[in-house]
């Protein structure tokens, strides 16, 4: 161990947090250049199913990534065993860690990984259950258990990469990747770690997913029209749209990474995490959950509400989170929650669930790199108690400096994360 | 993992409650009764018919009246793993005194889990499989998501601050204590109820474990099967229930004048970085993890008088966790005390690292180190101090409790008398 591992609490200033690097794989690209063109472009990634025979479904659609070859992306052998979320994860993270031109084995006990996902690997598990079913238990693979558990992402990307420093799964539903991402950068800001590849990995388009969401009378069920049925906001909106990826940052102690001269991509300047301790499903009443993180967060970046440029919603396309999400804008914005842009990419992307906030993290730093608010597609009716400027339908030009990402997760999970462009990581 | 320089002193980090339930017992005393005088809740399963399986017996809790302690509504819409998590937490919280709506905001939950809602999702598969994906319940996925605990818990006491679950296999509920408390040491919350549930005794657990070779198969005699550093050791046997105690910050817990239970002194967390289920060589992350603990806590490796061991009871995590405190307590190694209760509690995968900090914490208390039940012929390659058999009446000053899960994850933490 070195000296710096066995240095105790002292009395610097508080650490500042930056982003060197980013790796994306999601339905509409499946690297963070391809995502982007995507969204500026406002294409979407939502199509019938393939990756099972859907035909008997209430919901026969989803975001699919495309193209992917799990044996070229993370290596023949080692695909097979890793469930899909965690190809997806291990291949992010590769993307990620070659951007941010990180030397992982240089520092490793002070590289740590947290990758998120809300529900691990779904598929190894279906086929375990049918396996035990109709063959009995002898036949129930030993890979079933290091396949299905929801912290083999985290597990293996540290393998793949070598990182040694802090490693778990942080698990709150649709809040997970966000959570990731949060709790990585208070690591970082106090001293535990120096990098953190933090982020989540989700493939939940399987039978159990679509069943499983379709029973809570969760999902769309647009079947004619797969890439219209994702509108958030849009006042004909009938449910979110299962789709799978994954997404990581390189998070990095911001001393550190100006030392070794890496790109600066952008700071996390706020983090805020609540719990609405109301229900199992629903969100608490009034979006007040919601509103305390973003106001947390705020305060944590020590920014007044006015100074947000944009911010990437939480935005499922279901009637309850528009309407709850729209009164907690309203609670932290007051009126400036009617005019500040606020987009969810969930319309192109669909849901990823527990991938969901730290691909809308890459994507609202990509969205700072180039001046490009991203747009709300699928916005053809408006909805009077959604009075937001949600850029419909087609991406906006314009600068932004800080930005906000929202995800809250099914059992009341809230977090909300606040990023700075690189202009100001850079002072 | 060490802190540096980060501009606020960190606040000091208490136990005020704890909530346990397992094969041993309903709550902690009664626990930690039967643990001190070294029974087992090892057993043939009862809970289905485990013929065909390769290990047939397991650490059960048996019946629990949850309609009577959950009402039987709520009861239903909780996997057994999360009944288990609330019926701990509580416990826990009803101990602590801790009224959690004088500010809901400033208190979190934080529960891990590896299988989480097992028996939900298992159940619900097999209705989609012989119904059709038409007769799934709306209850199949909110119940077996792993942030179903923590989120059902913060619902049950009405905490409204940080919540979430972890996943790290069975480090998971060690990680959760941990990480609450460096949230508490940072000011992110005044007290966080933590630590683990799990609930696997079903078919497909057992035959997916016994197909790594995780599991004895001493199957005639289950009460014996489990042997930490034993010579004749051939794995562990699955356990079930719940590990939560009421972290909060010192100056918060005196301020109110709630009994300390303990102080959480030292916390480190490593990975491997090795593979998806073998330990490194050596044991060289839970080594890592071990040294960190004891440089955050500030002490000697002399300090720590009692070491709860992750202790599996397979052939290679015993052999490789002895190297491993040979590294990290050098000298001071032959003169520990420690112990594996997973032979007397079974591996409750998840929440292993709730339960055996609360039993870390007992033994700091009472002045008696738990014994590893069936260690009979010594192993050379596990060649110290493992209290066979029988408990010890012994003073110390500060007890450690380690963690390993599959995926490379490490977790050491340790606890000191409160004041």
């Amino acid at each position: 161990m070195t000296a710096q591992d066995q240095s105790r609490p002292g009395n610097g200033a508080p650490r500042r947090v930056v982003v060197t690097g980013t790796g994306a794989i999601c339905p509409v690209g499946n690297t963070v250049a391809d995502i982007w063109a995507a969204i500026a472009a406002g294409r979407s990634g939502i199509a019938p199913i393939t990756l099972f025979d859907a035909e008997r479904f209430e919901t026969r659609f989803a975001g699919e990534v495309k193209g992917f070859d799990p044996a070229t992306a993370v290596g023949r052998k080692e695909s097979r065993r890793m469930d899909r979320f965690t190809q997806f994860s291990v291949a992010a993270t590769r993307e990620a860690v070659g951007a941010a031109c990180l030397d992982v084995a240089g520092d490793a006990t002070r590289i740590g990984v947290i990758v998120g996902t809300g529900m691990g690997g779904m598929a190894t598990f279906e086929d375990g259950i049918e396996t035990l079913l109709t063959s009995g238990p002898k036949r129930v693979s030993p890979f079933f258990v290091p396949m299905m558990l929801p912290n083999m992402a985290s597990g293996i990307v540290s393998i793949d990469i070598g990182a040694k420093g802090p490693n778990f799964a942080t698990v709150s539903a649709c809040a997970s990747s966000a959570h990731a991402i949060g709790e990585a950068t208070m690591m970082i800001r106090n001293g535990y770690a120096d990098v953190i590849i933090a982020g989540g990995g989700e493939a939940p388009v399987t039978r159990m997913g679509v069943s499983g969401f379709n029973a809570m009378g969760a999902l769309s069920t647009r079947n004619d029209e797969p890439a219209r049925a994702s509108r958030p906001f849009d006042a004909d909106r009938d449910g979110f749209v299962l789709a799978e990826g994954a997404a990581v940052l390189v998070l990095e102690d911001r001393e550190r990474a100006v030392a070794r001269n890496a790109t600066i991509l952008a700071e996390v300047i706020g983090y805020g995490t609540t719990d609405d301790a109301n229900h199992m499903v629903q969100p608490g009443p009034g979006g007040e959950g919601a509103a305390r993180a973003m106001n947390l967060a705020l305060a944590d970046a020590g920014i007044e509400p006015s100074a947000v440029d944009y911010i990437n919603a939480h935005g499922t396309s279901t009637q309850l989170n528009e309407k709850l999400e729209t009164h907690a804008l309203r609670r932290v914005f007051g009126d400036l929650a009617t005019t500040i842009p606020i987009s969810s990419t969930k319309s192109m992307t669909g849901h990823l669930l527990g991938a969901a906030g730290s691909l809308e993290s890459v994507i609202v730093i990509e969205a700072m790199k180039f001046g490009v608010m991203p747009p709300t597609i699928n916005q053809e009716r408006h909805d009077p108690e959604c009075e937001l400027d949600t850029i419909p339908n087609t991406a906006r030009e314009g600068r932004i400096g800080i930005a906000m990402s929202n995800s809250m997760g099914f059992g009341g999970h809230n977090v909300s994360l606040v990023f700075a462009d690189a202009d100001r990581a850079a002072v | 993992m060490s802190q540096e320089g980060t501009g606020h002193p960190r606040k000091r980090v208490v136990v005020t409650g704890m909530g346990a339930i397992c094969a041993l017992g309903h709550s902690v005393s009664s626990i930690w009764s039967a643990m001190v005088a070294g029974e087992t809740g090892v057993e043939t399963i009862i809970s289905f018919d485990p013929a065909g399986f390769g290990t047939r017996f397991a650490a059960e809790v048996g019946d629990l009246p949850v309609n009577d302690l959950l009402g039987r509504k709520q009861a239903r819409r909780m996997d057994r793993f999360t009944q288990f998590a609330v019926i701990a937490a509580r416990q826990a919280v009803t101990q602590s005194g801790l009224d959690v709506s004088r500010e809901p905001e400033r208190v979190g939950v934080i529960i891990g889990s590896a299988l989480s809602g097992f028996e939900t999702f298992v159940t619900a598969t097999e209705t989609m499989l012989t119904a059709g994906p038409r007769r799934v319940s709306p209850f199949a996925v909110p119940m077996t998501i792993p942030n179903m605990a923590p989120g059902t818990v913060a619902i049950d006491v009405g905490a409204k601050g940080p919540a979430f679950a972890h996943s790290s296999a069975f480090a998971s509920g060690a990680h959760a204590i941990g990480e609450g408390t460096r949230m508490i040491q940072d000011g992110r919350a005044d007290a966080i109820v933590a630590g683990g549930a799990e609930a696997p005794i079903l078919g497909l657990a057992l035959a997916a474990f016994g197909a790594m070779g995780s599991l004895s198969r001493r199957n005639d005699e289950p009460r014996r099967a489990v042997r930490p550093f034993d010579a004749e050791r051939d794995g562990c046997a699955m356990g079930e229930g719940a590990g939560v105690i009421v972290l909060e910050a010192r100056e918060h817990a005196l301020g109110r004048g709630a009994e300390i239970l303990a102080e959480v002194t030292g916390y480190c967390t490593t990975a491997d970085a090795f593979h998806e289920v073998q330990l490194a060589p050596g044991g060289d992350g839970i080594a890592r993890a071990m040294s960190g603990a004891i440089l955050d806590a500030g002490i000697e490796p002399s300090g720590i008088g009692y070491l709860n061991a992750h202790g599996t009871a397979t052939v290679m995590n015993d052999a490789y966790e002895t190297a491993a405190i040979r590294t990290a307590f050098g000298e001071a190694a032959p003169e520990l005390a420690i112990s594996s209760t997973k032979a007397m509690s079974g591996h409750l995968l998840g929440a292993a690292g709730g339960l055996e900090a609360i039993i870390s914490i007992q033994a700091l208390r009472d002045g008696i180190l738990p014994p590893t039940i069936n260690l009979e012929t010594a192993d050379p390659a596990c060649d110290l101090d493992y209290i066979p058999g029988v408990a010890r009446h012994q003073r110390v000053d500060a007890v450690m409790s380690n963690s390993m899960g599959f995926g490379g994850h490490n977790v050491s933490i340790i606890f000191a008398a409160g004041q």
